[in-house]
């Protein structure tokens, strides 16, 4: 193993909320063992799965989640046994993760104050909705509920004359469980860095909630100085005026982003050159477009009016990636808009060998998916092993835990 | 309490969101987040609105006060012989060196990975670029919103038949930041047990990825790509396919709330809720299939139930009949209205030389025994330069002098 966090042991109980944290630790090399019912964690009953077929062991977005892991099935509702077994494991562990209902850890023995009795050195990382404790504290979600209580849901949605009275939008991917992810990731690190100093552990309240709301950017700054609540836009920032689109079609269908115009005389020159070597934007030359500020979008003048709508002519005319890869060259932010299985074709990740092959119950052969969310250059992200099997390690880890004379009377 | 990252000392040359995102994470848990910065080339934010006070004076944007809080700043010409020097002495008595420049920047200045490790053996050097150092596209620039087109996430938000309604602000400088974080707290664990330092070479692209695992599986397994038929399927669900799951207009303007019923027996608790209409025992919203099968028509309904209604009294009651919902709040609901954020004392405030007292985020997540903590309000531009050069070189009051005459620290 490689990984910077090679010796660590992290024991992990969670479904859709908190999988991706015990994946982040799996893939930066920890020994992370998860603990499921007998009939499989509720993550394996989400799609979509090999050959649209279910099954505990067909689903891709537990294939992704759960990289890195060995799976032990306990039976922790039904059997003081099996809880026996978890404390036992948990005494042995570095990190326990949890994504339980507040109050649920410690009906199942497994509160913080009963586990740090017996492995003071533990960070107990309780992973939540909403925190330990408050008015909210006992209510559920899924990603669209806590996008929305959090914020980051009121700043996505649509111009009205894109459509109009459109809600806030639900961006997919089960990014407010990725971002409570992120925060119970950093979270348990920090801890480890004061535990390698103190040797002692300690207990993590992580909040969803407040996660998200740590994560809108621009939108709390303007109510908090100003009062003033942003307004929704088609693809681009929510601001308190509107502004220029960002999104423009191109040739072929796809669309392009489209932004950062004429930012540096340097940009601009080029941009104007490469626009009317194809015939575009033949009046650029005037003086007016000279002063960068009034090319700016966000100032809303009659020449950052008239760029943006030669543009969005000039980008009708070229297919998407050639948009991309033309504004690039003139040192413009620009991007194609890609579906995330478009993000295959890219040649420069394959460079960098981002795409990673893995394998699993009725797939013949192996499948690309993303790899590394960083490339450390000493401690190398690894996939050592695919999503386990449900229960595939019970008696693998069972036998650890005899073997270390750990085994619960 | 002892802050968990006390003396760890960060040489931030990060500007906008993603690069500050990181190390406000850092500095809120007590590491010593240095901003080096340049009066020729400022930190945009530093002009961003909102600003109190009329014309920008750099030390008066609000944007740049909540993404910088508990950092130092100081201010250091590198273009200057002496300002390099001074830089480079500084980065030889630190942890940890981040950077937000296009690839190829930092070893212009003749501080690629190797000249750092010469600095200081141990170092670990963090880059976020757009694309990484490697690649053929490696100079391609990326904002956040970029990340979030390239990477595959715009796509996936907006409603069937429209443009893609993408993300209303950086999400993608959020996650580099956070993936930032996560890979320095990493490499120091690997460090403090082996001594070893190391690049973190991050991409914002590939931050992005990361993010959409299983609809990339989905076409390399079963073929099936993004772009079809009913995707992105606005506020009802991909995956697991489950309804109703929707948002809802509420009383008011602009106002609504997202319900999500996720099993046969939420969706009693939601017809009880509801008072029993009759309409909710129609075949056609009888199973889950079912009601997949007659989005429509069953989002139509609870839209007529939900219209007149509060949105935060409709939560309490969805909630409390088991029912996940809730308020689509907005920044102003976070702050005013949520009952959570008020009992959990989230809100703080810090004072701002110039722009008073200044409300922030609390610190999350909550660590018992090492919590982080709200000590200063963002730096004004170049506050800490001398105090920096003392404390972390030795510099004496008057050499600090002497390299103020050559124009070192502008």
């Amino acid at each position: 193993m490689s990984g910077p966090l090679a010796d660590l042991r992290v024991v992990e109980l969670c479904d859709e909320l908190g999988q991706y944290a015990g994946k982040l630790l799996a893939d930066m090399g920890a020994d992370v063992v998860k603990l499921e019912p007998p009939d499989g964690s509720e993550a394996r009953r989400v799609g979509p799965f090999v050959n649209d077929e279910p099954g505990p062991n067909r689903s891709l977005t537990f294939w992704y989640h759960n990289t890195n892991k060995r799976s032990v099935t306990l039976d922790l509702d039904g059997s003081e046994a099996d809880r026996e077994r978890a404390r036992a494991l948990i005494a042995r562990a570095d990190v326990f993760l949890e994504a339980l209902p507040p109050g649920r850890a410690a009906a199942l023995g497994l509160g913080y104050g009963a586990l740090a009795a017996a492995n003071p050195a533990l960070i107990h990382c309780a992973l939540t909705p909403f925190g330990q404790d408050g008015p909210w504290a006992g209510y559920r979600v899924t990603d669209l509920v806590a996008l929305a209580a959090g914020g980051p849901m009121n700043m996505n949605g649509y111009d009205p004359a894109d459509a109009p009275g459109a809600p806030p939008i639900h961006g997919k991917g089960d990014q407010a469980f990725n971002t409570a992810a992120h925060y119970a990731v950093m979270g348990i690190l920090t801890a480890l860095a004061a535990r390698d100093v103190s040797g002692e552990g300690q207990y993590i309240d992580c909040s969803m909630h407040e996660a998200l709301s740590s994560s809108t950017e621009v939108g709390l700054p303007h109510w908090l100085y100003a009062k003033t609540n942003i307004i929704r836009q088609t693809g681009r920032h929510a601001a308190t005026i509107r502004t220029e689109p960002w999104i423009h079609r191109a040739r072929d269908g796809k669309d392009v982003l489209v932004f950062n115009i004429g930012r540096s005389n340097e940009s601009w020159g080029k941009l104007k050159r490469w626009m009317q070597s194809h015939g575009f934007g033949a009046n650029f030359d005037e003086p007016r477009f000279d002063d960068p500020m009034a090319r700016m979008a966000a100032r809303g003048g009659a020449e950052a009016k008239e760029i943006f709508a030669e543009v969005s002519r000039f980008v009708a005319a070229l297919d998407a990636e050639d948009v991309y890869r033309g504004a690039q060259a003139c040192g413009l932010p620009w991007g194609t808009v890609r579906s995330p299985d478009e993000t295959l074709g890219d040649p420069h990740l394959h460079d960098r060998g981002h795409f990673v092959a893995t394998a699993g119950e009725g797939l013949s052969g192996e499948a690309l998916m993303p790899g590394a969310p960083c490339v450390f250059s000493a401690t190398p992200w690894e996939l050592r092993r695919p999503a386990p099997r449900l229960g595939e390690h019970t008696d693998e880890v069972l036998r650890e835990l005899a073997d270390a004379g750990a085994t619960p009377e | 309490m002892p802050l968990p990252l006390a003396g760890l000392r960060v040489i931030d040359l990060t500007w906008i969101i993603a690069g500050p995102t990181a190390t406000r994470f850092l500095a809120d848990f007590g590491a010593d987040v240095i901003k080096v910065e340049h009066e020729q080339a400022v930190d945009p934010i530093r002009l961003g609105r909102p600003l109190t006070g009329g014309a920008p004076t750099l030390n008066n944007s609000g944007f740049f006060n909540y993404v910088n809080r508990n950092k130092r700043s100081i201010l250091l010409n590198v273009r200057h012989p002496f300002g390099m020097d001074l830089l480079k002495r500084l980065i030889a008595v630190s942890d940890v060196v981040i950077e937000n420049f296009s690839a190829g920047t930092l070893a212009s200045w003749e501080l690629d990975y190797p000249q750092l490790r010469e600095l200081r053996e141990d170092i670990i050097y963090c880059s976020i670029s757009g694309f990484g150092h490697t690649g053929r596209d490696r100079e391609h620039t990326t904002w956040g919103p970029t990340a979030q087109a390239l990477g595959g996430l715009t796509l996936t938000s907006g409603l069937p038949g429209k443009p893609p309604a993408g993300w209303g602000y950086s999400y993608m400088d959020h996650t580099a930041g956070y993936s930032a974080a996560i890979a320095i707290l990493a490499a120091l664990h690997h460090r403090r047990r082996t001594g070893e330092g190391q690049h973190l070479d991050l991409s914002q692209v590939e931050a992005a990825t990361v993010l959409n695992g299983p609809a990339i599986l989905d076409r390399t397994v079963n073929g099936r790509g993004w772009r079809r038929e009913g995707l992105p399927p606005g506020n009802r669900a991909w995956q697991p396919a489950v309804a109703p799951h929707n948002t809802y207009p509420c009383r008011g303007d602009d106002r609504w709330i997202a319900v999500a019923v996720t099993s046969e027996a939420e969706w009693e608790a939601l017809v009880r809720a509801m008072d029993e209409p009759a309409w909710a025992r129609d075949a056609r919203f009888a199973s889950n299939a079912a009601r997949l099968a007659n989005q429509d028509a069953l989002d139509e309904r609870i839209a007529a139930w939900t219209a007149d209604r509060d949105d935060y009294e409709t939560m309490a009651l969805l909630q409390a009949s088991g029912v996940r919902a809730a308020v689509c709040q907005k920044p102003g609901d976070r702050v005013e209205r949520d009952p959570q954020f008020a009992a959990r004392g989230w809100w703080r405030t810090l004072p701002h030389a110039d722009m008073g007292e200044t409300t922030h985020d609390g610190v999350a997540p909550r660590l018992s025994a090492t919590p982080g903590s709200l000590r200063t309000a963002s730096p004004r531009i170049g506050e800490h330069t001398r105090e920096i050069l003392s404390e972390a070189l030795g510099l004496t009051e008057a050499e600090i002098d002497e390299y103020a005459e050559t124009g070192v620290f502008m």
